[in-house]
């Protein structure tokens, strides 16, 4: 089953951008490298949900303390350095953006953030939304997340003041000629495996249920004399009751085959 | 005042080291999925799962492959690529630093080869996908049934409907006819 899914990018809008002029582009190359001096961040809201507002708050209360860095919010973008823009730029607030990133004096640094500022996340193909803030402003750096965190925040200022390097970069890897996706718990006859993660799933959620069910048929892979004892030791062991109550029916599922089989 | 200064010293320091050190992270923690190209199948399922399409399969039928692609920045970290992956080839890890300077450095990719069909030779699932399906079926028994899937394991679903028709066809005729 192969899908094509093409954003319909020609049913949405594409507004003009912002461009920048040589001179502001240079002041702001030397402001994202050499900046010696506190930096003031001024957050605008293009139609987010408030999430990425309560991480951008987070980050500068105690516990991530981005003031350690000089870094402080202000009220309004005339006294702004770093321009923080979130949500996914809906169709009535691209006029309220360009106006506070007219407002900022030049030069100024642009963060698109969360997943909606980055590309417009979940609603990229939303009729009323622009998908990004890099569709109507050029942006500097973008931090993805939804919403990114504090400490991701704090990663992604520092490395817009040049403070810390980039770490993740486009990449594309290519399969090789004999390449084999290894099978997993390859001793275990795969209709056991299914009903094990099935029952767990069922039992615990999906994630969790999966991880269980990972444990679980792990240490039955190792058991290779002894099941029972080996089993019934590794449910002993487990301080959740919870957890005792999932692999005592994973167990009973494992014991209800070993006996259909013979 | 030293009441003062016994106070905070009692109270101790709230804020974490990071950056200047690790950051400790709860179990559990939803960060970067991580893909792991040789056990991916290709099989479209986190594709298909992916709220916001942050995952998706794009094929080149003239090049006979198909690319898997994930962009980080429309990625809403809801885990369900994981939940979903047969072969959990794309796991969540606790990596958060994904923020980057260009745009196109928020997306990785991975290009699959696919699989032609035996006999009408269009190209219908990845080559991997296809492979380790042989193997699930090979471990399971030796009966001729498996033997036959195995068998069937390279035609479409088109041409395998088809085969299916000719067979029940030829058998009618021979039984007589369906009654």
């Amino acid at each position: 089953m192969i899908i094509d899914r093409e954003v319909p990018g020609s049913l949405q809008f594409q507004p003009t951008k912002v461009e920048l002029d040589e001179e502001v582009a240079a002041a702001k190359a030397t402001l994202l490298h050499d900046i010696k001096r506190s930096v003031y961040l001024y957050r605008c809201d293009l139609g987010g949900c408030n999430g990425c507002e309560i991480e951008i708050f987070s980050t500068i209360t105690s516990v991530f303390d981005a003031e350690r860095f000089g870094i402080k919010n202000t009220a309004s973008p005339r006294h702004a350095d770093i321009m923080i823009y979130t949500g996914a730029v809906t169709r009535s607030t691209r006029l309220p953006g360009l106006r506070a990133y007219a407002g900022a004096p030049d030069p100024k640094l642009v963060v698109a953030y969360g997943a909606c500022g980055c590309s417009g996340g979940i609603f990229h193909d939303n009729y009323c939304v622009w998908g990004g803030a890099d569709k109507i402003i050029p942006v500097d750096v973008y931090i993805p997340g939804c919403p990114p965190s504090p400490a991701q925040t704090i990663y992604g200022l520092a490395m817009a003041l040049g403070l810390l390097e980039q770490k993740l970069h486009a990449e594309t890897t290519v399969e090789a000629d004999d390449e084999r996706a290894p099978l997993r718990f390859e001793t275990i006859p795969y209709k056991v495996r299914v009903e094990i993660e099935r029952e767990a799933r069922r039992l615990a959620g999906y994630r969790y249920g999966c991880d269980l069910a990972n444990e679980f048929l792990t240490t039955l892979m190792l058991a290779d004399v002894d099941v029972h004892g080996t089993m019934t030791q590794f449910i002993a062991s487990q301080d959740d009751p919870r957890r005792v109550e999932i692999y005592r029916r994973l167990y009973d599922v494992l014991m209800s085959h070993a006996r259909s089989d013979g | 005042m030293l009441k003062l200064f016994k106070e905070i010293r009692k109270t101790g320091c709230a804020t974490v080291g990071y950056p200047f050190e690790p950051l400790a992270q709860a179990d559990g923690v939803r960060g970067k999925p991580e893909h792991t190209a040789d056990a991916c199948i290709a099989c479209a399922a986190c594709a298909v799962a992916c709220p916001p399409n942050a995952i998706q399969m794009i094929p080149d039928i003239e090049e006979g492959t198909v690319t898997w692609s994930i962009n980080y920045g429309r990625c809403i970290f809801c885990g369900r690529c994981e939940e979903v992956c047969p072969t959990r080839a794309i796991v969540l890890t606790k990596a958060f630093e994904l923020a980057v300077m260009s745009k196109a450095d928020l997306e990785t990719k991975s290009v699959y080869r696919l699989q032609a069909c035996s006999v009408c030779g269009e190209y219908f699932a990845s080559r991997k996908q296809i492979e380790l399906a042989a193997r699930i079926l090979g471990q399971d028994s030796d009966q001729t049934e498996v033997l036959q899937a195995i068998d069937g394991l390279g035609i479409c679903p088109t041409c395998k409907r088809t085969r299916d028709g000719v067979a029940a066809s030829n058998h009618a005729k021979l039984t007589g006819g369906v009654r």
